[in-house]
C-alpha cells in the first residue's frame, strides 16, 4: 500500500514537471508506461515491429501534447496514454489494410491444444494472432481494456453495430480455434 | 424463446444489455448457461495473458524526435510568432473591459520583446542548419533550446490563463537571457571552426 501511494505521488509530480517540458520527467513517464503501451499495441498490431513503432509514436505524441492534458492524476493519465496508443495502433492496422489492398482472411482451423496454463496462454496467443486485425483489436479493447462499443466505434470511425458484430465474430472464431465444446 | 442464444446475445447478457427473452431462456437452458460460462472464462483468460515488454529501448528515439520537433518549433517561432507574441504582450497589457484605450506594454516588456527579436534574427544567421557541431556544443545547444521551448510554453500559457499575466515580464527576461547564451554559443562555435 505504501509503495502504491509513493508511486502515485511520484507520478503526480512527474506529470507537473512533464507539462513544463522537463525531459527527465517525460522519460520517467515513458519508463512507467512503456510496458502498458507496448502490450496494448502488441495485442492489436500484427507484428512486434509495428507495435514498437506504435510505442514510439505514442510517446512522441505524449511528449508533444502533455501540456494540454487536463486529467486529475495518474489514473486519468493512464487512460489518456492508452487512448493515444489505441488510436495509433488502429491507424496502423487501417494503414496496413490499405497497403495490402485486401484484408487478411481469418485463418481457419483449430490452433492445436496444449496442456496446462502456459499451453492455454500459447493457444490463446496463437488464436488471437489468427483473427482478422479488426476483430482482434475489438476483442482486446472491449474485453481486456474495458472500452465500450461506443468508444471503440468512435476510435475506429465505425458504428456501434460494427463493433458489436466484430466482437461476436471474434468470440465465435476463438471458440472454434480453441476447440471449445459448443 | 425456443432456440439457443447466439454468441451476440450471450455477449449482450454479459454486458448487462441482453433482451428479456434471452435472459429468460438462459434461466431454463443449461447448455446456454455453459456457453455463457465459457465466454466468461475466455475473457478471464484473455485478461490473464502476461504483459509483454518492448524488445528495445525506444526512449532515445522518442527524446531525439521530440527535441527535433521543439527545435523546429523554435525556428518557426523565430519566423513570425514572436511578432504574434509581441501583439499578445500588447493585448495583455491592456486592461480591457471598458477601459478607455490600450495602454500598451510596459517599456521594459517592449524592450525585452524587441531584444528577443534581434536575438532570434542573429540565431537565424548563426544557427542555420548544415553546420558542423561537436558533441559537447550540440548537447549545450539542445539543452538551451529545450529550456527556451519551456519558456515559450509558459508565455503561451499566459494567453490560455494557465500562467499569471504578472509572470510575463519574468518569462520574457528569461527568454532573452537564454537566447543570448544560445547566440553566444553559436558565435563561439563558428569562431572556433573558422580558426
Amino acid at each position: 500500500m505504501e509503495i502504491s501511494l509513493s508511486v502515485t505521488a511520484v507520478d503526480e509530480l512527474a506529470i507537473r514537471r512533464a507539462k513544463s517540458g522537463d525531459l527527465a520527467a517525460l522519460e520517467r513517464i515513458y519508463r512507467a508506461y512503456q510496458g502498458t503501451v507496448y502490450s496494448l499495441a502488441r495485442r492489436i498490431c500484427r507484428t512486434a515491429e509495428e507495435a514498437e513503432d506504435v510505442l514510439q509514436e505514442t510517446f512522441l505524441e505524449v511528449c508533444r501534447s502533455i501540456r494540454g492534458f487536463r486529467g486529475g492524476g495518474p489514473g486519468s493519465l493512464t487512460a489518456w496514454i492508452k487512448r493515444i496508443a489505441a488510436s495509433k495502433a488502429l491507424i496502423r492496422i487501417r494503414y496496413e489494410k490499405y497497403r495490402e489492398a485486401e484484408p487478411l482472411a481469418e485463418d481457419g482451423g483449430p490452433a492445436g491444444r496444449r496442456d496446462g496454463d502456459v499451453g492455454l496462454q500459447m493457444d490463446l496467443e496463437a488464436s488471437l494472432a489468427r483473427l482478422s486485425d479488426t476483430a482482434r483489436a475489438v476483442v482486446w479493447m472491449h474485453d481486456v481494456e474495458g472500452y465500450t462499443h461506443e468508444e471503440i466505434a468512435e476510435l475506429m470511425g465505425k458504428t456501434v453495430s460494427f463493433s458489436k458484430s466484430q466482437l461476436s465474430r471474434a468470440h465465435a472464431r476463438l471458440r472454434d480455434m480453441l476447440g471449445e465444446e459448443v | 424463446m425456443f432456440r439457443h442464444c447466439t454468441i451476440a446475445e450471450l455477449l449482450e447478457v454479459r454486458g448487462g444489455e441482453g433482451s428479456a427473452a434471452a435472459r429468460a431462456h438462459l434461466k431454463g437452458c443449461a447448455a446456454c448457461r455453459d456457453e455463457l460460462d465459457r465466454v466468461h472464462q475466455r475473457v478471464a483468460a484473455l485478461r490473464a495473458l502476461p504483459s509483454v515488454t518492448p524488445p528495445r529501448d525506444r526512449w532515445p528515439l522518442v527524446r531525439d524526435e521530440f527535441r527535433a520537433w521543439r527545435r523546429r518549433r523554435l525556428r518557426w517561432l523565430a519566423g513570425g510568432s514572436v511578432a504574434a507574441a509581441a501583439v499578445l504582450a500588447l493585448v495583455i497589457a491592456w486592461p480591457g473591459n471598458g477601459s478607455p484605450a490600450p495602454v500598451g506594454p510596459s517599456p521594459e516588456l517592449r524592450a525585452l520583446v524587441e531584444r528577443s527579436q534581434v536575438l532570434e534574427s542573429a540565431l537565424g544567421w548563426y544557427g542555420g542548419g548544415g553546420r558542423v557541431v561537436d558533441g559537447l556544443a550540440a548537447t549545450a545547444i539542445a539543452d538551451l533550446e529545450d529550456r527556451i521551448a519551456v519558456i515559450d510554453a509558459g508565455i503561451a500559457g499566459v494567453q490560455t490563463g494557465e500562467v499569471p499575466t504578472g509572470d510575463l515580464e519574468r518569462l520574457w527576461r528569461q527568454r532573452v537571457r537564454l537566447l543570448d547564451v544560445l547566440v553566444q554559443t553559436h558565435v563561439q562555435r563558428t569562431a572556433y571552426v573558422g580558426f
